[in-house]
């Protein structure tokens, strides 16, 4: 009953809500350019489709690259930070520069090394660098996490460098990889909207661009149709990582088992 | 076996030493003391997993002895299921053979654990994962066992079963046994000699030969009491309550 109720609650809630919203638009005779009624929302969704949705796989594609790259990036210096001490000074330091920029304050500049041509991969480089420290910092405090005593075992029977890495850091770590994967792709998704808006108006096609055109047309509903496409991918791409976390972790990992 | 010769252990402060010890094959051998005493740290320093500020560590015939360790938690990883974790050694030792396969699948069955080779440790009871710990200890044939503190974590119940069972792995394999342990009657039950370390620096208050003529029924002998009460007082005046 209560697995039920976890869906039903919000479910319904949701809908009161775009009930209530309906009404209030119009019972308040409130105009389409400032707030539209959920079902221009949907007419509007229902019409422009085909823009919506090119530009959804658009600013998906981009999302899905930026988690890849970064999630490579961010686990290998991870190990790398393992394995020498001096590497790991030297570069985290870098990378917490990184991720306390503000993203808006160097996208002029990426856009300006990759070329205004070129605005797709500036976009890329910037969700990238939103996407990258979650999981460089979880991957490395794992990899740090592993008891002393697993360690000693390794010593004990003569363990290696490279047999300590895969058969005992990597994996005790993939829990908090997973975690921070969890962060990081939701933040490749922010990272993308946020460098399309910054770096890609007029060049790039993706839904920050959907609505920045429906924002200047004063289309108010496109507006929120592409809003509605954004969150539903945000969902979408968290359940997935999700998703995965479950069949990685399932056997063996206190938090997958029910 | 193993002779341990004036051993000093400091890390910021010293920990352990000076300590003088020879320990005989096929004994088993318990270490008791207060916490902070250096009983862990004697136990490392015996495999070899750290190593001595001064002093020096030989074994028989100049030929370190394989060795098994278990933990005070049973250190299994949980990504791999009972089988792969008793495995471990030999691959690591890159001995993972159809052979050592065979090995595991028996030290799983004697101590207790056939039909769970494919189980993760957590569906396995606190008992059952030290149990596989043992056989992971086992699996590779060592001449030296030593363990830390392994069933302080067990019910009662439980813990007197492995007891039971740790002394018949000793007598029918032929092993050295190093225990470390903070419980006196676990120490006189078991071992054949009792080392009680002072608080730290841990050095050797009492070395002592258990008299144990009874096999069965031998914790309602007077000698069983008797050497108890001795060793208890000897902490006690040490100004530890055990």
């Amino acid at each position: 009953m209560s697995r039920y109720l976890s869906y039903i609650a919000p479910l319904l809630t949701f809908t009161i809500l775009l009930i209530l919203w309906e009404f209030l638009v119009i019972l308040n005779k409130i105009p389409l350019y400032i707030l539209p009624a959920p079902s221009d929302i949907i007419s509007s969704l229902m019409l422009n489709y085909l823009d919506l949705f090119s530009s959804a796989f658009i600013t998906l594609r981009i999302t899905l690259l930026a988690f890849f790259i970064a999630s490579s990036l961010a686990i290998f210096l991870a190990i790398l930070f393992s394995q020498s001490r001096i590497v790991e000074l030297s570069i985290y330091p870098i990378a917490v520069i990184f991720q306390v920029t503000p993203v808006v304050a160097i996208a002029p500049l990426i856009l300006i090394w990759v070329g205004f041509d070129n605005a797709e991969y500036a976009i890329l480089i910037l969700a990238t660098i939103v996407a990258f420290f979650p999981v460089l910092a979880n991957a490395n405090l794992g990899i740090k996490s592993v008891n002393k005593n697993l360690h000693e075992l390794f010593s004990l029977y003569g363990a290696g460098r490279y047999q300590r890495l895969t058969k005992l850091q990597i994996p005790f770590a993939l829990p908090f990889i997973l975690t921070g994967m969890k962060t990081s792709i939701g933040l490749s998704l922010i990272g993308t909207v946020v460098a399309e808006f910054v770096a890609g108006s007029g060049t790039s096609t993706g839904l920050a661009w959907r609505i920045i055109e429906a924002g200047n047309r004063l289309d108010i509903a496109k507006l929120f149709a592409a809003l509605i496409l954004l969150v539903i991918l945000g969902i979408f791409l968290f359940l997935l990582i999700s998703y995965i976390e479950k069949l990685i972790l399932r056997k063996w990992h206190d938090s997958s088992i029910i | 076996m193993l002779i341990l010769k004036d051993i000093i252990k400091n890390y910021e402060v010293p920990v352990l030493g000076p300590i003088d010890v020879e320990i005989k094959s096929k004994s088993f051998v318990s270490i008791i003391g207060a916490s902070g005493s250096g009983k862990s740290t004697f136990l490392r320093l015996a495999s070899g997993l750290i190593s001595q500020s001064s002093g020096s560590i030989s074994y028989k015939n100049n030929i370190k002895p394989k060795m098994g360790f278990v933990f005070q938690d049973s250190t299994l990883l949980p990504w791999r299921n009972v089988i792969d974790n008793v495995l471990l050694p030999s691959e690591l030792t890159k001995q993972n053979n159809s052979e050592s396969i065979e090995k595991s699948i028996n030290w799983l069955e004697r101590v207790g654990l056939k039909g769970k080779e494919n189980s993760f440790p957590n569906e396995l009871s606190g008992g059952q994962k030290m149990r596989v710990s043992i056989a992971r200890a086992m699996v590779q044939g060592g001449d030296l066992l030593l363990l830390d503190e392994p069933f302080s974590a067990l019910d009662e119940v439980t813990r007197r079963k492995l007891e039971d069972d740790l002394l018949e792995i000793w007598e029918t394999n032929n092993i050295t046994v190093l225990f470390v342990t903070h419980s006196v009657t676990q120490a006189v039950y078991l071992s054949q000699r009792v080392i009680v370390l002072s608080s730290g620096p841990g050095i050797i208050l009492e070395d002592l030969a258990i008299e144990k003529n009874l096999k069965d029924g031998f914790e309602e002998t007077s000698e069983f009491i008797s050497q108890v009460r001795h060793l208890t007082n000897i902490l006690k005046k040490e100004g530890r309550e055990l």
